[in-house]
């Protein structure tokens, strides 16, 4: 297991619960080690301990991270999230026995849309991924896909009949990414979906997903259920991959031009060393030693 | 855990009905088997090379194994992935094939080995056999293979094979043990009864209950949990994540049958003369050089997933370089043939909602491939087939297996000809896509009619045979090459092609005339001077491509990606 | 007629089949089981005092649990009692798998939700406990097939057997149980999925489609070998 202190994904900001799951204590597990969070009956203490050790603890967009070890002053931000209209709700957790970075790179993916989540966010024949643009942005050290499109039967709840989506992804994390996708209630916004991995062993997380809409018809239940059926049909396809944890030499697996996002992040991930929940590039300097 | 030389069996043949995928596993390798609709038995690592998702929860499409997640499709026999639907209009590199294992049915079992190139060597006890259910144990084999000879006086049979055993004590009939190694915890008792192919049922429940002891009693210490070990894959070969190599990749066939499948027109079967054929995709053909040292292109009428054999139809040209008089008059059933991989210039989509396939004569050969390929998954189409009269029809038989999708058209004169294709292609709608396939007289009509009628470029798709412009060899211009770093003078008289072949750079190529675009290269700078008759209107206009046999230069200098 | 659902419950899934196979018109009222909890909410609990999902309300009864629902909407919507056969024999082999059902839900059902909630399994018992039974029912079905049996319950026809033990079985890798070992329970469920109106949940993939009367090619490779 990769532990080691050297472990960079070690001093991320992980995501360990919703404020509104906890029910006073809630146990789990954060890369292999078991953490408690305790939450006070008004919401005003949170507290995550691993042992006796109290550890560092952000809450933003209504959930609670934490780190093993030293993390970065602050976490990244979504700002459309705080905007007064948005409905946020979130709709997870929800467990799937894959590595934190392969549901990463399966929520940047449109190809498996007509496959996956038939009749709702792709339909055959409209397989085409058309080509789009991916940049590494350096300052705030994040991935972002611009210019995907895709024909979708039934993008949203509040859309009806088919229609070629936009969409935009951005990855500011490497367990977490964000979609902005076209509204089907303001065409002139963009719905925000995000899914926080995570990583309870190196092959197993948490999914904790989290909506914020411009939707003033549906209820929270509906958008929940909504969310939870596209991603209960990912999650068999995830918890199929072998292996599970992703691998990061580039001939490991065979990428076309519609992976360009994954290819990109593939590449990120081994520039980071990250080494927890891959396998790394041989040669890469990975801290792990995988068994 | 240690892995063992030999054929091991790894299913039943019951275990496998059409339109199944079974999943197994060996020496911890996990298998995906499925039987195609002709009766050919997969098996392959359970992985696609995509994305690592197992192939075991994928779509047994008949002929071909569709990946449950992006929906690749992998060809029956060879592996070779034929269709990427994230990209519909481009042919996938043929070089993307999955890891396969051999694959042999034999005494109602299905056997691999992971070993290459050994033949299979079980000897079988005559008499009829029939398989009894299949018992997954929890222990390893060799723990297995003790507490059958202890607990069940099984005698060892390695003259079978090494992991054979004869058992008396199973039922009131003799059985064969064959124990299947699935990783260090695991092992799967494969039982064969004798006595007739009418089974007795008795004997069959008798022998399953006794079997099913006999796991209790090896479980017993064990936990019927299963251990999950690490499954073992092959790494993608490396020159996957290179651009297709320009390679000879000639292979030799023999013509298996040799007749008249229409007036003028020759039919061919040709047959590899070792191994299987490997994967084409609808609208490909192959380079076939003749004893003459003649290479031409045919393209292959078959539908997906065969691997036996390829037909193919060549047209009798009167004016004939040495080509179709040669397999006309000289070439015989028996002969040896070299033929080049399958290479598709023409790819078809599978997103189109209703696809028009239209052929002038022999023109009929790669959508006859294509219209077979959209019947295979139910996707809508409709085959035009103009000719001067029925006996002029090539593979005429082939095509009633079609029917209705398909019209023939017979006896127009050009005007007529003009006027019925109007009326068949009809106003463009979202999802019509038309593939053309005849003389150049032909094509240039059905790309005419159908941009008059309000068609899209990217809508029609056509292949030539020929490339009848008359070639200007007159300009002479430098070309650059980007990735070689070379500079080079092309001077009048001599093509780009075999300028660069001069130079030591290697580009694929086939007809030479600017008609099948193999030799197609990517333009950096300048632009083109187009001679060729294979680049759309819109690919000329957008001067990213040149074809390097026939086409030149308009300013001094081109760079290439090259 | 109500049905009140939630998504990734089997339990449900059993229910939404029977309904889309025997074309019952109706409508699912979403109960966010998780993460909202909304089915221990004290207007649900006076629906079902044991909190659980699936509820079915009609015009004439209120009906809770799986079992029960798929037992009226037979009787009711089921003339010919093809789903709930009446003659003794296959009426009660019928009862007999839906016991076995209910010990799948018990016992991989509720690990499923366990882990797919994101938590981790107590021991490993509910996953021992699916595998000795999956053994059984692999058993079963093998035999079945030797006699030309398709179902559960051995007539031309499926029956509650299916609707009830598919989704347990069909869902147990979410659980951890591999059916690996199980070709003859893989074989059925191809089967069960092509049972015309069969209706799909995530976590379920529609099986191949079946081979045509005549296959594509046949008559090529007939004529080469």
């Amino acid at each position: 297991m990769n532990r080691t202190e050297s472990e960079p994904s070690r001093h991320l900001w992980h995501p360990v619960a919703t404020v509104a799951e906890v029910n006073g204590t809630l146990n789990t597990m954060l890369m292999g080690d078991a953490v408690t969070v305790r939450v006070a009956g008004d919401h005003s203490g949170i507290v995550v301990f691993h042992g006796d050790r109290k550890l560092p603890v952000i809450v933003r967009f209504g959930f609670i991270w934490t780190s093993l070890g030293s993390p970065p002053s602050d976490l990244f931000e979504i700002p459309e999230a705080a905007e007064a209209d948005r409905r946020n709700v979130s709709a997870g957790p929800v467990g799937v026995a894959t590595s934190a970075p392969r549901a990463i790179e399966n929520f940047l993916d449109m190809a498996h849309f007509p496959f996956v989540h038939t009749d709702i966010l792709g339909a055959e024949p409209h397989t085409e991924v058309k080509d789009y643009d991916v940049e590494l942005k350096e300052t705030e050290n994040e991935i972002l896909a611009t210019r995907c499109r895709f024909f979708q039967p039934m993008a949203a709840l509040s859309a009806a009949g088919g229609m070629e989506v936009d969409y935009v992804y951005r990855v500011p994390h490497p367990f977490c990414a964000v979609l902005y996708k076209s509204s089907g209630a303001d065409a002139r916004r963009m719905d925000v979906i995000a899914i926080f991995a995570q990583p309870t062993s190196e092959e197993s997380i948490r999914a904790h997903l989290f909506l914020s809409m411009i939707d003033t018809t549906h209820t929270d239940s509906e958008m929940r259920r909504f969310q939870q059926l596209i991603f209960g049909q990912d999650k068999p396809i995830l918890e199929n991959q072998r292996p599970r944890r992703l691998p990061l030499d580039p001939r490991s697996e065979t990428p076309i031009r519609a992976d360009l996002s994954s290819i990109v992040y593939r590449r990120w991930l081994s520039s980071r060393n990250i080494g927890y929940g891959v396998i790394p590039a041989a040669g890469q300097s990975g801290s792990a030693v995988h068994g | 855990m240690a892995e063992l030389s030999g054929w091991f069996p790894v299913a039943a043949s019951h275990d496998l009905p059409l339109r199944h995928v079974f999943q197994a596993k060996l020496f911890d390798r996990e298998m995906a088997i499925w039987r195609a609709d002709d009766g050919n038995v997969n098996v392959w690592e359970n992985r696609c090379l995509h994305r690592g998702v197992r192939l075991s929860i994928g779509v047994n499409e008949g002929l071909e194994l569709k990946c449950q997640y992006h929906g690749w499709r992998y060809a029956n026999k060879t592996a070779g992935c034929i269709y990427i639907p994230a990209h519909p209009a481009n042919a996938p590199a043929r070089q993307i094939t999955n890891r396969t294992y051999p694959a042999v049915e034999r005494f109602g079992l299905v056997w691999t080995t992971l070993e290459k190139d050994l033949s299979f060597d079980v000897v079988w006890p005559d008499g009829d056999w029939s398989v009894l259910r299949a018992i997954p144990v929890h222990a390893g084999p060799d723990a297995v293979a003790a507490a059958l000879c202890k607990v069940l006086g099984a005698v060892p049979r390695p003259d079978i094979h090494a992991f054979a055993y004869a058992l008396s004590t199973l039922c009131e009939a003799p059985v064969l043990a064959l124990l299947q190694p699935q990783d260090s915890g695991k092992t799967v008792i494969r039982c064969l009864l004798s006595g007739g192919a009418q089974m007795e049922r008795r004997l069959a429940v008798q022998a399953n209950a006794t079997l099913t002891r006999f796991r209790n009693i090896v479980e017993a210490d064990a936990s019927l949990e299963p251990v999950e070990s690490e499954p073992v894959f092959e790494p993608v070969a490396s020159e996957l994540a290179e651009p297709p190599a320009a390679s000879p990749d000639a292979m030799t066939v023999r013509v298996e049958r040799k007749w008249q499948v229409a007036e003028g027109i020759t039919g061919l079967t040709v047959v590899p003369t070792t191994g299987n054929l490997p994967a084409f995709q609808p609208g490909a053909h192959i380079d076939v050089t003749l004893p003459t040292g003649v290479k031409r292109q045919y393209s292959i009428t078959d539908g997906p997933g065969t691997w036996k054999s390829w037909t193919i139809a060549v047209k009798n040209e009167p004016n004939s370089r040495g080509g179709s008089r040669f397999i006309a008059e000289t070439l015989r059933q028996g002969d040896l043939l070299s033929v080049s991989e399958p290479r598709n210039n023409f790819p078809l989509r599978r997103d189109a909602a209703e696809t028009l396939l239209i052929a002038g004569g022999i023109g009929v050969t790669p959508l006859l491939a294509m219209a077979r390929a959209l019947a295979a998954v139910r996707s809508g189409f409709r085959l035009h087939v103009f000719a001067r009269s029925e006996t002029h029809v090539p593979l005429a038989d082939q095509l009633d297996g079609l029917l209705p999708a398909v019209t023939l058209h017979l006896a127009l004169d050009p005007a007529q000809v003009a006027q019925r294709l109007a009326e068949v292609i009809g106003p463009h709608a979202p999802g019509r896509q038309i593939y053309a396939c005849g003389p150049g007289g032909m094509t240039q009509s059905v790309l005419a009619i159908a941009e008059e009628l309000g068609w899209p470029e990217e809508a029609v798709h056509f292949e030539n045979f020929n490339n009848d412009h008359v070639i200007d060899t007159s300009s002479a211009f430098a070309v650059d090459l980007a990735r070689s770093a070379l500079s080079i003078d092309v001077p009048a008289g001599q093509s780009l092609l075999s300028v660069l072949r001069a130079h030591g750079v290697e580009l694929p190529s086939a007809c030479e005339r600017g008609a099948c675009g193999t030799c197609r290269a990517e333009v950096i700078e300048g632009t083109p001077d187009h001679q060729d008759a294979y680049l759309s209107r819109g690919e000329r206009a957008s001067n990213r491509h040149i074809i390097t046999c026939v086409s030149r230069s308009r300013t001094p200098r081109l760079v290439l990606d090259l | 007629m109500r049905l009140f659902d939630y998504e990734y419950s089997a339990e449900c899934y059993k229910v939404r089949l029977l309904l889309s196979i025997l074309e019952i018109d109706h409508e699912i009222v979403p109960v966010d089981v998780h993460p909202g909890r909304e089915n221990e909410s004290a207007e649900f609990l006076a629906l079902n005092v044991l909190g659980e999902v699936p509820v079915l309300v009609s015009d004439e009864l209120i009906l809770r649990g799986a079992n029960a629902i798929l037992v009226w909407l037979s009787r009711r919507f089921d003339p010919e009692a093809k789903w709930l056969p009446n003659e003794p024999m296959p009426a009660a082999v019928c009862q007999g798998w839906l016991t076995i059902a209910d010990r799948l839900a018990a016992g991989v059902g509720t690990a499923r939700m366990t882990l797919s909630r994101g938590e981790t399994l107590p021991d490993k018992r509910a996953t021992s406990e699916a595998h000795r039974l999956l053994r059984a029912v692999d058993e079963h079905l093998w035999f079945a097939e030797r006699r030309g049996d398709d179902w559960l319950v051995p007539l031309p026809h499926p029956t509650l057997a299916e609707i009830a033990c598919f989704p347990d079985i069909a869902l147990c890798e979410e659980a951890g149980v591999s059916r690996i070992d199980y070709p003859a329970i893989r074989r059925w469920m191809d089967r069960v999925r092509r049972i015309e109106r069969f209706t799909l949940m995530s976590g379920i993939f529609p099986a191949s489609p079946p081979a045509p009367r005549t296959p594509v090619n046949q008559t090529q490779t007939e004529s080469l070998s």
